[in-house]
């Protein structure tokens, strides 16, 4: 298991660095860059403009500054970004990233957890009306043109209901004078949910193996220990406030991803178990007498699952592609917001430092997913 | 003679398709006493499967049951609602399916799913208490505890037969329905594994109902034999008369198309033709275009399902004795 984790890590660390290879050439074949305009700058004397070249390191050779830039890439420096000079590319990273993290992880649990209950209730219970409404709604949200969408949700509940901001992240004047940043109450946020959900499938694994009435009690005991910890944690953090601002600009948003997004994993899960309940275990469990919910999560679901994780994480791992997007239409200052603003204004350390990112998250993605199907199938060995 | 423990009345079950009405089970009685154990043989496709699944209630979407009754233990099982059904599925009956190979869930360990059965219908039970009731089960079919926590794909398949008939056993049913427990398997295999099957069902006093295409096979383990075709059984009677004295010409060709076990060494003869399509089965007798012996009363009248001496019963105008 250690192993393969650790031969995977080595294959993502070629698969990156060919990556980032082929896409320093690209970019420096692009005519045109940032440095031009800001060097032809009339003011700037000849003398003046020569020894910003150097300090940006213009003036070397390409492949020296391509073995540089790999260079301070090994040592996590990504260079300065020019467009938001003098911040380095990193601390803009780790500034706008935790919120396209927190944005697209909740949308896309959401559209997991509303798409997998949706698919397997289309499933189990076929040639309904709501079969129809279901997947005729999901389909049309699925294929619809998601700038108009993300606008019409705007116009409906921020502009006429009022019952959300109409972009943005945070209200401006409640965080005037507030005693941390943003990012500060983003990332308790982000590690808040991580330790939750942790804590929440360490109960499960733990008492899989109790008595029935034990196992309920101690279930039950311990996602209530785990809300009270939370609260224990957040309330008299002071920041709560805060984090509740950020929460409530993430509805609309959320919600459009999810609307948008949760029609293909019901498609996906309601395919697979539809596939799946034709298997003879099926028929097996049905025998044994257990109840029909319990035939239908613990038997069909739990197995037509699988292809639906995978593609799950997969989807994760690409958020930016429609990060972009979303972004854009909701000014959501992340990662996406920040590539898009970068290529236009030819920011090619940002670009790059976008593109590191987005890489090492879709392969960490990948390996996520590998392993989390061999832990879900035990037919599958880390090999 | 003891009580019966299954009582089958004029029981007639069928698929609807696209293409018609199947006839899959059509006005069968049988009558099976506690403790016995009852060989149902027939070629494929003659509807043993669908009887079996109809008394534990197991019908697919398409299936209506016509008319009839099967009382177990004096309760009508047939108007019960799935919920009631339930309370006897595995607990009073349980089943060794054709397919027993991929009856067990291949994510769950082999011990959790048989554990799943006892919590299911015995409730709060303990769990290391439960564990050593599988290990029970384990060494009972012949598998050696230390193998419960493995996952299905782990096992060979004689294991995951073994391990599927341990799981039949776990809750003490009064009734097993094993539909074909071997055919999967290879030969030798499958001959260790009836043998087990027909210990344990004397020892623990099970009732069983061994359904195979095979009568050979059938005729090692079972008191009594019921013969089906075409979805009507034609011929029941104790396993050692219907070998010397069959009746029905169908019984007769079924034995000459399997090498005995019993009988002398004899020339394999199989029946010329196939069992019917069952959308549209033959008039009459059911049995008449394959059957030598058919006049034309076979052609249009069924032959009534009667008794023709000491509890041997069979449909046929033309018996090859009697
Ligand atoms: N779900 C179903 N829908 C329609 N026809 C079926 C279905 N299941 C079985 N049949 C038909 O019913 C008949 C009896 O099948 P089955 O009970 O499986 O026979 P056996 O077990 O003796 O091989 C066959 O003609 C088969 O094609
Ligand atoms: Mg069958």
């Amino acid at each position: 298991m250690l192993r393969y984790v650790l031969r995977r890590l080595g294959q993502i660390v070629i698969t990156l660095f060919v990556f980032l290879t082929l896409v320093y050439f690209l970019l420096e074949a692009q005519p045109g860059d940032y440095a031009q305009t800001f060097l032809s700058n009339p003011k700037l004397t000849k003398e003046q403009r020569e020894a910003l070249k150097a300090q940006f390191g213009l003036d070397r050779p390409l492949w020296e500054r391509y073995l540089r830039y790999m260079g301070s890439l090994l040592k996590g420096n990504l260079g300065i970004s020019f467009e938001h000079y003098p911040r380095s590319v990193v601390s803009v990273i780790a500034e706008r990233a935790p919120r396209t993290i927190l944005l697209f992880l909740t949308a896309q649990i959401l559209s997991f957890l509303l798409g997998f209950s949706a698919g397997k209730v289309l499933a189990w219970r076929r040639g309904q009306a709501f079969e129809y409404v279901l997947t005729i709604g999901g389909v049309t949200l699925y294929t619809v043109f998601t700038p108009w969408f993300g606008l019409m949700m705007i116009w409906i509940f921020a502009y006429i209901l009022h019952l959300f901001p109409v972009g943005k992240f945070v209200t401006p004047t409640l965080w005037r004078g507030a005693p941390v940043d943003a990012n500060y109450v983003f990332i308790r946020i982000l590690l808040s949910a991580f330790v939750a959900s942790l804590a929440l499938f360490l109960v499960l694994l733990a008492t899989r193996r109790l008595n029935l009435a034990l196992r309920r009690g101690l279930r039950g005991a311990g996602v209530l220990i785990i809300l009270a910890g939370l609260l224990a944690y957040w309330l008299p953090s002071g920041i709560t406030r805060y984090a509740l601002d950020i929460l409530y600009h993430l509805i609309l948003p959320v919600m459009t991803l999810t609307l948008i997004n949760f029609a293909g994993m019901m498609l996906l899960t309601r395919n697979s178990m539809l596939e799946t309940m034709r298997e003879d275990f099926v028929m097996a469990a049905r025998a044994k007498g257990l109840p029909d919910g319990v035939i239908r999560d613990k038997h069909v679901a739990r197995n037509a699952m699988l292809p639906v994780i995978t593609s799950f994480i997969f989807s994760i791992a690409f958020v930016l592609d429609g990060g972009v997007i979303t972004e854009t239409v909701f000014s959501w200052p992340g990662m996406g917001l920040t590539l898009l603003e970068a290529a236009v204004a030819q920011d090619i350390p940002m670009v790059m430092g976008g593109l590191v990112f987005t890489g090492t998250l879709a392969l960490l993605g990948h390996l996520v997913a590998d392993m989390t199907y061999a832990y879900l199938d035990p037919r599958i060995r880390y090999t | 003679m003891a009580e019966s423990i299954l009582k089958i009345e004029n029981f007639t079950m069928h698929y609807m398709t696209k293409a018609g009405e199947v006839s899959a089970v059509d006005n069968v009685s049988l009558e099976i006493r506690k403790g016995e154990s009852l060989g149902l043989v027939g070629e494929s496709g003659c509807g043993k499967t669908s009887l079996a699944i109809s008394i534990m209630k197991l019908l697919p979407e398409n299936a209506v049951i016509k008319g009839g009754h099967i009382y177990f233990d004096g309760t009508d099982l047939v108007p019960l609602s799935e919920d009631e059904m339930r309370r006897f599925r595995w607990r009073r009956i349980s089943m060794i399916f054709q397919a027993a190979m991929n009856s067990l869930n291949p994510v769950y360990r082999v011990s959790d799913q048989i554990i799943e059965a006892m919590e299911t219908h015995f409730g709060n039970i303990d769990y290391s208490e439960a564990r050593e009731k599988v290990a029970n089960l384990f060494r009972l079919v012949g598998l050696d505890p230390k193998f419960m926590d493995q996952y299905p794909h782990e096992y060979s398949g004689g294991m995951r037969q073994r391990a599927v008939i341990a799981m039949a056993l776990a809750c003490e049913p009064d009734l097993i329905i094993a539909d074909e427990p071997t055919t999967a398997l290879d030969v030798i295999v499958q001959d260790n594994i009836l043998r087990e099957l027909k210990a344990l069902q004397e020892k623990l006093g099970t009732t069983m109902i061994y359904i195979s295409h095979d009568i050979a096979v059938i005729a090692e383990v079972s008191h009594r034999i019921g013969i089906m075709y075409a979805g009507k059984l034609v011929e029941l009677a104790d396993a050692e008369e219907i070998f010397h004295h069959p009746i029905h010409p169908y019984t007769a060709g079924l034995m000459s198309a399997f090498p005995s076990i019993i009988g002398p060494k004899r020339e394999l003869v199989t029946i010329p033709g196939e069992p019917p399509d069952l959308l549209n089965p033959p008039s009459g007798c059911r049995f008449h275009p394959r059957c030598q012996y058919a006049t034309e009363i076979c052609r249009e009248k069924e032959p009534e399902f009667k008794d023709y001496g000491s509890g041997h019963m069979a449909s046929c105008w033309n018996p090859l004795e009697g």
